[in-house]
């Protein structure tokens, strides 16, 4: 593996990053000898109740790591345990957000940890069936987790009796194929069922009718792997770290123009000032932060001179954006916001699946739209365009988060730079050369 | 005679046990067709729908959906190279252009003469704390620059980098990007 990037060992607030970078920690027996593995599963076994491990998961304020943010507890409980049809708990290790890489992280550290929150849920929600969905470029997790679950399966703790008790348990792989929407809830669902990965409408929910038309839990890899973590440790422990509203740790990938990228674990409401130059010791010397993407590139953009909001998704809603997927991306004032939101909505508009008709249609209009801005032939008209299409994009007039997403960046950019929107459409200048001339 | 050796379209019938409803195993299914043959044909497609009992339309309805799937022929040895915006600030841009003169080609799909590669530009591989980076032969290779593109290149022609050219002093720096060419937007649906 290459070199560790980000948060590993015992230094303060590590729960999930604690033991990574102990050797052959991907390893059954290491994770169970060195890092106390398992442990939480038999708890949960062998001495708890089901409901009262979602109690317990609703205790700690956990909230779902994939983007959306919603109560992990309260998800658990929509599924109704004593039904006699088969359910399922899906995992999305799709991670395709722009930005974002610390599904893979804790995937390539600790495969056991993701495993054990899986078979803890399993449990909780009366599933004895769990499908890991993982995005198809991901060959070396992808791997591990299949070495993983042999080695689960050799010490029977997947099989007819898991540690003894009568709850057989299993866990399948099922790889992606190379599509951005498939980490949208209901996509990857049509996809896991072998359809072109198009979302469905809700409701019926998942925990209704997900996988195969049967009741599903479906969560985020993070999610699940501070799962036995919250077992061990109990809710209110857990609900003792970050804000009331949003505790905990969260991975932070911080990617970009800083000199320390890497994989942050960190309490929540802390800055990103702390975040962005502190741990990943800012932009190249010289350079400052011109904007930055706090949740992956869906969530609308930041300037500098909000550095000093906190990543909780309160004080980042106040600030009209989102936590999101804990994509950090920094841009430093050697380039330019028009190449940046040109390049995303190139992102969205190749990964809009098509359904609806301001997704598939206004992503490419927007991105023809910039290239006549970058090419110094925009005018008002161009302007006028790009607040229009993002206009169609949001508020509900499309069916899945894709399409605001796509709105979002040409909005956010907008209202922060406006300035060199203007410069560059209607004067045909690009502020950045003169940044660069100053320097 | 079949497109498809008789031990894959065996391993093909068996995938749909697997799963809970069959349909669920046309993605695997054309995972081992595509490894066969490098890309998937039409009759490669066929073949797979007739051992999974599907139509054959549909299942080209899904190769086609996913960037995975290669419709053409591509190189033996594939460059896909996240452009996305963290490996783009740090430079992807002109590693992309890079491998196109190193391999002699002048648009992503296109295959070189020799057939050993071609390259595309990618959405973000999750794996941006190393970029700028890209998938190769089933494999990440992280915080790329132009030496070690030239050298990933000519190990895979069999021919060792001259020395003194790689990791002679400084690495040549990758500057600012440039946009890049409007890609091929997936089939409407
Ligand atoms: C376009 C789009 C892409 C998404 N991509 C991902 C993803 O790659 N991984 C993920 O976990 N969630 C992703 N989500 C969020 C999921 O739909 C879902 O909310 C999440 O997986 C639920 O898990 P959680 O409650 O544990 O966060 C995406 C949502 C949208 C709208
Ligand atoms: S918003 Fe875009 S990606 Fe989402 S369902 Fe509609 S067309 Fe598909
Ligand atoms: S942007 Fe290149 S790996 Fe994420």
């Amino acid at each position: 593996m290459a070199d560790l990037r980000g948060t590993h060992g015992e230094s303060n607030g590590n729960l999930l990053t604690r033991w990574f970078g102990t050797a052959d920690l991907h390893k059954l027996d290491v994770y169970e000898s060195k890092a106390g593995g398992y442990t939480a599963l038999r708890k949960a076994l062998l001495e708890m109740e089901p409901a009262a491990i979602t109690n317990e998961v609703k205790t700690s304020g956990l909230r779902g790591r994939g983007g959306a943010g919603f109560a992990t507890g309260v998800k658990w409980s929509f599924i109704k345990r004593d039904t006699p049809e088969p359910k399922y708990v899906v995992v999305n290790a799709d991670e395709s957000e722009p930005g974002t890489a610390k599904d893979r992280y804790i995937m390539e550290n600790c495969p056991h940890m993701l495993l054990e929150g899986i078979m803890i849920a399993a449990y909780a929600v009366g599933a004895n069936q769990a499908w890991i969905y993982i995005r198809g470029e991901y060959d070396e997790p992808y791997r591990m987790l299949l070495e993983a679950i042999r080695e689960l399966r050799e010490k029977g703790y997947l099989g007819p009796k898991p540690m003894g008790k009568d709850f057989p348990l299993d866990i399948q792989v099922y790889r992606g194929h190379g599509a951005y929407i498939c980490g949208e809830e209901t996509a990857l669902l049509e996809s896991l069922e072998g359809k072109r990965a198009q979302p469905r409408s809700r409701p019926p929910f998942p925990a209704v009718k997900g996988a195969w038309g049967r009741p599903t839990l479906l969560n985020n890899v993070e999610t699940l792997a501070t799962v036995p973590w919250i077992i061990n440790n109990g809710g209110a422990a857990y609900a003792k770290l970050g804000t009331e509203k949003n505790p905990g740790t969260r991975l932070l990938t911080v990617s970009g123009n800083v000199k320390r990228p890497g994989i942050y674990e960190v309490e929540i409401g802390k800055t990103f000032r702390h975040i962005i130059m502190e741990l990943a010791g800012g932009p190249p010397d010289g350079r400052k932060v011109k904007v930055f993407w706090p949740g992956g590139s869906s969530a609308p953009v930041l300037p500098e001179s909000m550095l000093d909001t906190t990543c909780d998704a309160e004080a980042l809603a106040a600030a009209k954006s989102m936590g999101g997927s804990g994509g950090v991306i920094v841009m430093d004032d050697s380039h330019c916001i028009i190449e940046a939101a040109h390049r995303l909505l190139q992102f969205y508009a190749h990964e809009s699946c098509g359904k609806c008709t301001p997704c598939r249609i206004g992503g490419d209009w927007a991105v023809r739209m910039y290239e006549r801005i970058l090419a110094n032939q925009g005018s008002q008209v161009e302007l006028d365009n790009l607040r229009q299409v993002s206009d169609a994009l949001q508020n509900g007039r499309c069916l899945c988060g894709l399409g605001d997403s796509a709105g979002w960046v040409i909005d956010s950019t907008f209202r922060h730079f406006r300035s060199e929107y203007e410069d560059h459409a209607l004067r045909h200048e690009c502020n950045v050369g003169k940044v660069m001339a100053n320097a | 005679m079949s497109a498809l050796s008789a031990h894959v379209l065996e391993e093909i019938r068996e995938l749909p046990a697997r799963f809970p409803q069959p349909r669920s195993a046309v993605m695997p299914a054309l995972d081992l067709a595509q490894e066969e043959l490098g890309h998937l044909t039409p009759e490669a497609m066929t073949e797979v729908a007739h051992a999974l009992n599907l139509d054959a339309g549909y299942v080209e309805g899904v190769a086609t959906f996913y960037s995975l799937f290669h419709l053409q022929p591509v190189g033996k040895h594939r460059f896909y190279m996240c452009t996305n915006l963290s490996c783009m600030l740090r430079g992807a841009n002109e590693l992309v252009e890079h491998v196109q003169k190193s391999i002699g080609v002048s648009e992503p799909g296109e295959v070189s003469k020799d057939g050993l590669f071609s390259y595309e530009g990618v959405e973000c591989l999750g794996a941006c704390e190393y970029a700028p980076m890209m998938r190769l032969d089933h494999r990440y290779h992280y915080d790329l620059t132009l030496e070690k593109l030239d050298s990933l290149i000519a190990e895979r022609k069999g021919s060792s980098p001259r020395s003194g050219e790689v990791g002679a002093a400084e690495p040549r720096r990758v500057g600012t990007s440039k946009p890049r060419a409007p890609r091929k937007k997936k089939s409407d649906g």
